[in-house]
């Protein structure tokens, strides 16, 4: 037995295990513009992809990208196909049944995209939604997204037409095929409303960001089980934060930093 | 892994309140691509080259592509052309129910239609010469003597063919529709458990596929009944 040990020790020191080869696979959409998504020439870039560089150079890790749907994500991260998600996902109470999450590194709202010129008199002054209003609009959805948690809570009885991504969600919002989709205001704007094929839609609800179905935020998720993993995750994004690291990030896509500066506190 | 059994229990009811559209989706698409087998069969074999040309194409190009591809160009591409928006067609593909009923009847019409030539091929010539010889027309014989024996030939081809047109509608999930893959694949994002959702799935199509099996071969023993051979 002893033996053995020792034949293990001398193999390890052969080997040699440095701490730098520690490689962490990150799933993300790839599809998912500005946060993770492909440039024409086949770079994984964006927000989430930012994120992911700069919390590996902190706690110095190799970093590997692994492309995932966005509903197949969790169960893939806990089939151990990768180690973390870093693909705008909410921290949500359902969700952390399965997974924990980071601290989070941007903050969370949905809003809804419709034909212009349209006063459909969806929500009230306070922003809640009027029911009566939906009812005959057939609304696009991502499958098993906050919007889908939040539709089935405040709007049970609206048509609800799901999706795998969220570009199918567009084509049909143009096709005609749904009413309104419901989604991220800051991708609807860079991704749709900013462009061509965007002018005669516009956002018809204000931003919805009640935190029991949005989540404080979006975070980087992992597998259950590993505190030492998250302190070293949420230590770096604070620091990201505090050296103002994550504003520059935003400002590459948007005009404002989508991080809330308290996070960097404590 | 845990297996989550009471997960199952309740989901499975879910799961087949999608059953009635999956049902509507092979119903309407087996009779759709049965009517489209049998015109491009009479073109395939009517003899004239530009009847048999088109439909030799079709076949070919139904064949040829994954069902997976036709449904997505038909829901994705077709609305991108504004003369579809804009024709009388529009309500259909719209639809994505219409789109997938479509897709399906397309598809499984080019594989029907094969399998009905098979069957005409497998006609005897000497039935045939016999027709003649009583001074049927040609379609009087085709009516009267190849239909009757070419179905009873293609008719276990033509069952394979339905059965695996009922997995293709799963296919209709894709695009939006909520048949029984379709509320197993929102089930499995919501509760992350793909496993006991997907196999209580399988097993539902499993059973149906039993009962398809059984139907068809009631009709087959039905028509084969005085040609029952020993084994």
């Amino acid at each position: 037995m002893k033996s053995l040990t020792k034949l293990i020790c001398a193999a390890m020191f052969v080997i040699g295990v440095p701490a730098s080869a520690e490689t962490l696979r990150v799933g993300m959409e790839c599809t998912y513009a500005p946060f993770n998504y492909r440039t024409s020439s086949g770079d994984l870039v964006g927000y989430d992809v930012d994120v992911a560089k700069g919390v590996a150079e902190i706690i110095g890790a190799d970093l590997e990208f692994v492309c995932q749907q966005w509903d197949g994500m969790i169960p893939a991260l806990l089939a151990n196909k990768f180690d973390l998600i870093v693909a705008s996902m909410s921290i949500t109470e359902s969700r952390l049944e399965k997974i924990d999450f980071s601290s989070p590194y941007r903050d969370s709202v949905g809003r809804l995209v419709g034909k212009s010129g349209q006063d459909m008199n969806l929500f009230d002054p306070s922003g809640n939604p009027i029911p009566e209003n939906f009812s005959g609009l057939r609304i696009g959805l991502e499958r098993a997204s906050t919007y889908e948690s939040w539709f089935n809570a405040k709007l049970p009885n609206a048509n609800v037409v799901l999706y795998d991504g969220s570009e199918p969600l567009y084509l049909d919002l143009v096709n005609g095929r749904v009413d309104a989709i419901m989604t991220n205001p800051m991708k609807a704007h860079l991704r749709f409303l900013a462009k061509e094929e965007g002018s005669g839609f516009e956002f018809i609800s204000p931003a919805i960001s009640e935190v029991e179905f949005f989540g404080i935020g979006v975070g980087i998720g992992l597998r259950q089980g590993q505190p030492e993993l998250k302190a070293r995750l949420d230590s770096a994004i604070k620091k990201l934060i505090n050296t103002g690291k994550l504003t520059e990030y935003a400002l590459k896509y948007f005009p404002f930093p989508i991080h809330n500066e308290e996070w960097g506190d404590g | 892994m845990s297996f989550d059994l009471s997960l199952i229990v309740e989901t499975v009811p879910k799961m087949l309140a999608g059953v009635g559209l999956t049902f509507q989706l092979l119903g309407l698409s087996a009779f759709l691509g049965l009517i489209l087998a049998i015109v491009l069969l009479l073109m395939r074999i009517s003899g004239k080259w530009y009847l048999d040309w088109p439909a030799q194409l079709y076949i070919y190009v139904f064949r040829g592509t994954p069902i997976l591809v036709q449904i997505f160009i038909i829901y994705y591409g077709f609305p991108q052309l504004e003369f579809i928006r804009e024709s009388v067609l529009w309500p259909i593909f719209r639809d994505p129910f219409g789109c997938a009923v479509v897709a399906l009847s397309l598809n499984t019409g080019a594989y029907v239609s094969e399998i009905l030539r098979g069957g005409v091929l497998g006609v005897d010539r000497g039935v045939l010469e016999a027709g003649e010889a009583l001074g049927l027309s040609t379609t009087q014989r085709f009516i009267y003597l190849t239909t009757p024996i070419a179905t009873r030939l293609a008719l276990p081809a033509y069952g394979n063919d339905i059965i695996s047109l009922l997995k293709s509608t799963a296919l209709a999930s894709t695009i939006t529709l909520m048949d029984m893959t379709g509320i197993a694949r929102t089930i499995v994002a919501q509760t992350y458990a793909p496993y006991e959702i997907f196999i209580s799935l399988a097993i539902i199509y499993m059973i149906l596929t039993f009962f398809l099996q059984k139907f068809i071969s009631l009709i087959e023993a039905y028509l084969g009944r005085y040609t029952k051979r020993e084994s």
